[in-house]
């Protein structure tokens, strides 16, 4: 059947940000919905979003409540979210409380009472809550099934949009009669990892679209439920095309050793000791960028924004005027239960707001540490997902790692993440003529060519500032404990402090 | 809340005059909330929000005592109590006749001014009273008994 030939299915919008990304671009129109959960997981609040966002006066929503939370505190606690809109009510947003012909009457009963209404309405979006305790003791499996078949084809026919809620365990997913109906089924779960609690959203099934799978995480703040997928809403858009721009540093020694710097929409890593400038070059990165019209974006996890401008400004690095006129955000992300996805829709929202070209994350330790400790077993994961995205769009990210610094190994992050970078830089330090002194290196670059050399930098008013050409008279600079050579290759074994004067 | 309480009362006792004369506003009002209410409050939600106005209300007014919120939310023993205000209308009360009724509407609305806030409560009120003046904003332009 050719795409003209079928049948068109309008897809609502689910009212809850980020979700109808998740959905595949909204709730299929007529479609008959369980959201499933543990109480507290946001099933209510989930629906209300859906009925704000789609009840009319003309089409509008019948909100059945059952046995549970009484229709008044309901109202009393979801018009604090900033999505109720009490002008909806009662025109365009109906409560009906059926606890009464629950208690006192059958399951027939309850489905003349929801048809009568319905008729008489003519909703476009009916929801049950709690659908569960309505079906808490039926008569038989079979009284169920067949129930909940003629409310499904019922409540389809007079095209309306439904949930259901309901409290299940997720041990009731198998062979579950009311979830072999349904067209969608949403799970919310929420649980405690050691002390924070983690949220995530699964559609089980969605008929007649794709929906993004997975677990996703989401919140429910003063805006009620905010989703996250997986993807990061950027399933749609096309990955940019490589290019052979280069983004400079600004130092044009190392733009020299990166062959004119590095590659637009590459991830570059940069790893190092703590106190080898990791941050100091970050913060000249940006700072170039925005010289050159590429606004930026700073995600801080360990130090504040007006710190971290403060930092740049004894470096002769102004980021309060970029800030001020829209060329850069400062992020600060340290509530300690974020997930990556939050963080990433936050980091995403920055991006499209001004159009970031570069971003830089300092550090990956504070990042995992911001994250809920429920998220950092995935942390690598999340972090391929991420930059995979955003190096999708034409970011190009900078990361900073800290490594221990070792005089047997030459390690580039303690992630295991190199394999997420287009590029790495290290920083070290390194034990020459009774100083220790710091070294930088290209490890690797995806997209081309760059210099092997070992060069010495200091970090100086100016930022980081390269000295002089490749250190030639050391053998095992990188092991941090190198051998002064003479030109002939002799080696003289540790040099002794002979006034840092610099050798080339 | 009391003028609110007693808005609904003069608009009641003004529709009594031309449609059911004889019956009482306030029964009328308490009907009127009981169904519009009742409707997503359920019957016990309505139920238990009226017996906690009475009670509110006997506390002021102890001559409310005779009044009974029945398990399906209606109001007993209003004409009794009504009866009795009228013999002791030569007295000196401590409440003009009609007030203690005014009382126990003005505490019914209080508890869903405590629970859904003005906005929402005027909204449900206006499905009932369409043409009532509900708050001092748009009373020029309501009906005032």
């Amino acid at each position: 059947m050719s795409t003209q030939d079928k049948v068109k299915i309008n897809k609502l919008s689910t009212g809850v940000p980020g979700l109808d990304e998740i959905v595949g671009g909204g709730l299929p129109e007529f479609s008959f919905n369980i959201i499933a959960g543990a109480p507290g997981s946001g099933k209510t609040t989930l629906a209300h979003q859906f009925v704000f966002a789609n009840a009319t006066p003309e089409r509008p929503a019948l909100y059945f409540t059952v046995l549970g939370e009484s229709a008044i505190k309901m109202l009393r606690y979801q018009q604090q979210y900033t999505f109720f809109d009490p002008a909806k009510l009662p025109g365009s947003i109906r409560f009906i409380n059926l606890s009464q012909v629950v208690l006192e009457k059958d399951l027939g009963a309850v489905l003349e009472q929801i048809t009568k209404e319905v008729e008489k309405a003519n909703p476009a979006v009916v929801v049950v809550d709690s659908f569960r305790t309505m079906v808490r003791k039926p008569e038989s499996d079979m009284d169920l099934q067949s129930f909940i078949q003629r409310l499904a084809l019922f409540l389809a026919s007079w095209q309306a949009t439904t949930f259901l809620i309901g409290e299940y365990a997720e041990e009731e997913l198998r062979d579950n009669p009311i979830f072999t109906v349904a067209d969608g089924l949403f799970w919310l779960r929420q649980t405690a990892e050691r002390n924070s609690i983690v949220r995530k959203l699964q559609i089980i099934k969605l008929r007649g679209q794709d929906s993004v799978p997975g677990l996703h995480t989401f919140r429910i703040t003063d805006a009620g439920v905010q989703a996250f997928s997986r993807t990061f809403g950027l399933t749609a858009r096309k990955r940019n095309p490589p290019t052979n721009r280069r983004l400079c540093f600004g130092i044009p020694e190392l733009d020299k050793m990166l062959g004119g710097g590095v590659r637009e929409g590459d991830s570059v890593l940069i790893a190092g000791s703590s106190g080898t400038g990791k941050s100091v070059l970050a913060t000249q990165f940006i700072a170039e960028g925005i010289s050159r019209g590429e606004p930026g974006i700073v995600a801080v996890f360990e130090e504040r924004p007006e710190a971290y401008a403060e930092r740049a400004t004894s470096l002769g690095l102004d980021l309060e005027t970029p800030q001020t006129d829209g060329k850069l955000t400062i992020l600060y992300l340290r509530p300690l239960d974020l997930s990556v996805d939050e963080t990433m829709h936050s980091i995403l929202d920055a991006v499209q707001r001004i159009g970031a070209k570069r971003l830089v994350i300092d550090s990956l330790a504070g990042f995992e540490m911001a994250l809920s400790p429920g998220f950092r077993a995935d942390f690598r994961e999340s972090l391929y997902r991420m930059i995979f995205a955003l190096t999708g769009i034409g970011v190009t990210i900078l990361s900073t790692v800290e490594v221990d610094e070792s005089f047997t190994e030459f390690p580039f992050s303690t992630y295991s993440i190199s394999f997420l970078t287009d590029d790495i830089i290290r920083l070290r330090y390194v034990s020459i003529d009774g100083q220790l002194r710091k070294i930088m290196v290209v490890i690797k670059m995806r997209g081309g060519n760059h210099a092997k050399d070992i060069r010495e930098y200091e970090i100086t008013e100016k930022g980081v500032v390269i000295l002089g050409k490749r250190l030639t008279h050391y053998q095992g600079l990188i092991s941090g404990i190198p051998v002064r050579v003479d030109r002939l290759g002799s080696a003289e074994g540790p040099p002794l402090d002979t006034g840092a004067e610099h050798k080339s | 809340m009391r003028a609110l309480a007693q808005r609904l009362l003069d608009y009641e006792a003004f529709a009594g005059e031309t449609s059911e004369p004889g019956e009482s506003a306030t029964l009328r009002v308490y009907e009127k909330l009981r169904q519009g209410l009742g409707e997503f409050t359920g019957v016990a939600g309505f139920q238990s929000l009226a017996s906690r106005a009475l009670a509110l209300a006997r506390a002021e007014a102890p001559s409310l005592n005779a009044l009974r919120v029945s398990a399906d939310g209606s109001l007993h023993g209003l004409r009794e109590i009504q009866l009795q205000f009228d013999i002791d209308k030569v007295r000196a009360g401590e409440f003009p006749a009609g007030e203690e009724e005014l009382l126990l509407i003005a505490h019914l609305l209080g508890l869903l001014f405590i629970f859904l806030g003005e906005t929402l409560t005027l909204r449900l009120l206006r499905v009932k009273w369409r043409g009532a003046a509900l708050d001092d904003r748009n009373s020029e332009n309501g009906r005032k008994a």
